[in-house]
């Protein structure tokens, strides 16, 4: 038997490629049942829905948490299912800027459950949650454990933890500037 | 829960524990792991890592072996949703035609039978080579949904060939009351009390299973090996089991609990919790882990190829490729089951044969190594595979990239050389 996860480029041993049972419409399926379920019952301060008429890109919305310098602030993302999904991670990309440790200048987020720990479980009402922890409690360690994840905003980082305070007055300017 | 008249696939409300994790529908050709999470055969594989050990999708605990798909459960399901397990049915039946790759079929007169006659069919591999053909022959088939007088849907499906092998369900008939007889245990014979899934999939009571002192554990129906220690207690089926049938549990739990104060025994419940820290750890550093995985296994592993007899996924060590199965996914066993055990057909419906003859392929080093500087240029090397395009059928451009593989291999140290 062949495994599913492995591309001919990097499948040795005369590994097959096997991405192609996952049909679109598997994964069409999911999405279908996830945006149902998200509209049932959204996680608190999110929204999220395709963005026209392809089920495969979403937009998100995540109003920062009270209590947080990102307070009042509206933040727009964009979510890409892969093919494969949800054998494959999303890809979510901040659209509004952010004063973020796990947050680029361009949107890229670093969400260790978006890159190595993504099960075929979670879901994008989980993944969305999972970003509103992050408002509240940066993952400031990821940067100083590992090598192998590269560090987005590593300067930010060390603000956060030398001087906490100027880091939230700093998050709350952007949050003023740019999310309202 | 409990058995309702089925009008048709909306009123049969489907448990939330028998929900698959993955695809989030009705669980299809259900496996359960060695954690005791259930999820569809196709979501489990596709879950597999082929390239290291594999993590189940809810508890990230780490397994090396594809499960076979447990019957009970499948037959259980079949029992308790027809119209919805059939509809389910069709849509894989239909994927799989797309992808030409097949799940194992299962013969339906063993549906109505008591579970015990069930497992003793299904230790038996010639049981299996029966209904192989099934999915292959049953490509002109059309689903035919009526309105019967009743105006209740039935499902009905016209099937050229091969028809009486197909279930046939009556929405108003008994035979899908669940009854004890199809929950039984293989060991005792009676009502599965917090039921543990082997890797075969047949089913014992988490204290029937007896683990012989340095041996590998043994399920006692059709021998095959359970690798990896003490399954852990499957809590869906058991809450279903005892939302089920509260009396009989009941009187199973106690008897279970008199026999443990009498014997002794190690009980489930220690049993499970420890697993649980077991699989805790290892999700604790995931890089790492593979990193020591790697070191371990790495260069003896082959990647992507699993085995089709105890269903190590990669194989590592020997691995022995059918030469004469045609199917796309290809048959191979490790070096273990084909010394010992059976050539029985494979995971994925193949038509191997015990006449097939065997090629001996040994990992190469050079490969290997390879490999490992893929898998470290980027922990998020999984993320490069999102983007590349869907399709539906291997390609063309897939077959070559493998044949030039498979050269490179040939032309480094890797030997082989045939058997029978």
């Amino acid at each position: 038997m062949r495994s599913a996860g492995i591309s001919a480029s990097s499948g040795g041993g005369g590994g097959r490629p096997w991405q192609s049972t996952t049909s679109v419409s598997s994964s069409g399926k999911r999405i279908q049942k996830e945006m149902a379920e998200l509209n049932l019952d959204p996680p608190p301060d999110c929204a999220a829905g395709p963005k026209g008429d392809n089920l495969y890109h979403w937009v998100s919305t995540i109003i920062g948490p009270p209590g947080t310098p990102y307070e009042g602030g509206i933040y727009f993302l964009d979510i890409m299912f892969p093919s494969d999904y949800p054998f494959k991670p999303p890809t979510v990309v901040f659209k509004t800027r952010i004063y973020h440790c796990n947050v680029d200048s361009v949107g890229n987020l670093s969400l260790d459950i978006l890159k190595d720990r993504w099960s075929p479980a979670l879901t994008i009402s989980k993944v969305l949650l999972a970003i509103r922890a992050i408002f509240t409690n940066p993952d400031v360690c990821k940067f100083f454990q590992s090598i192998l994840d590269n560090p987005l905003v590593p300067g930010i980082a060390h603000l956060y933890l030398a001087d906490r305070a100027k880091h939230d007055e700093e998050a709350a300017e952007w949050t003023l500037r740019f999310a309202r | 829960m409990e058995d309702r008249p089925t009008d048709g696939a909306d009123s049969e409300e489907i448990s939330e524990g028998f929900l698959c994790c993955v695809c989030l529908e009705l669980l299809y050709k259900p496996i359960v792991l060695h954690c005791g999470h259930i999820s569809c055969f196709w979501c489990v594989h596709r879950s597999m890592s082929g390239r290291y050990e594999s993590h189940c999708p809810i508890c990230r605990h780490s397994y090396s072996h594809f499960p076979a798909i447990c019957q009970m459960l499948h037959f259980l399901l079949l029992k308790m949703y027809p119209v919805a397990y059939k509809i389910r049915e069709n849509e894989i039946l239909e994927q799989e035609k797309k992808s030409g790759y097949f799940s194992p079929q299962f013969d339906a007169h063993v549906c109505g039978l008591h579970s015990s006659q069930e497992l003793s069919q299904l230790g038996n591999p010639a049981h299996y080579s029966t209904t192989i053909s099934q999915s292959n022959t049953c490509s002109d088939e059309t689903i035919v949904l009526q309105k019967n007088c009743n105006g209740k849907l039935e499902v009905t499906r016209s099937v050229a060939v091969e028809e009486k092998n197909l279930p046939q369900y009556n929405p108003n008939g008994n035979c899908k009351q669940v009854s004890i007889a199809n929950v039984l245990c293989a060991a005792c014979k009676q009502l599965l009390f917090q039921p543990a899934v082997l890797n075969c999939g047949h089913v014992y009571c988490a204290t029937c299973i007896v683990s012989p002192a340095n041996e590998v554990l043994r399920c006692q129906v059709c021998q095959a090996l359970h690798p990896t220690g003490f399954p852990k207690v499957c809590l869906e089926f058991d809450h279903f089991l005892e939302d089920k049938f509260p009396k009989q549990y009941s009187v199973r739990k106690d008897a279970v609990k008199i026999q443990q104060v009498h014997f002794q025994h190690e009980s489930s419940t220690i049993r499970s919790t420890k697993a649980s820290e077991r699989g805790v750890n290892l999700s604790s550093e995931f890089i790492g882990e593979i990193l020591s995985w790697w070191s371990h296994h790495g260069s003896k592993a082959h990647f992507g190829v699993g085995c089709d007899s105890c269903g190590m996924l990669p194989i590592i060590g020997d691995r022995y490729k059918c030469k004469d199965c045609v199917e796309a996914i290809g048959f191979d066993l490790c070096g273990d089951c084909y010394n010992t055990c059976s050539k029985l057909p494979g995971r994925f419906n193949q038509q191997h044969t015990p006449e097939h003859k065997f090629q001996l392929l040994r990992s190469s080093h050079d490969v290997m190594l390879s490999q490992v500087t893929v898998q470290l240029e980027g922990g998020s090397s999984e993320n490069s595979e999102n983007s590349s395009p869907p399709s539906i059928f291997p390609g063309d451009s897939q077959e070559n990239a493998e044949n030039d593989l498979a050269a490179s291999i040939s032309s480094n140290d890797t030997l082989e050389y045939e058997h029978d």
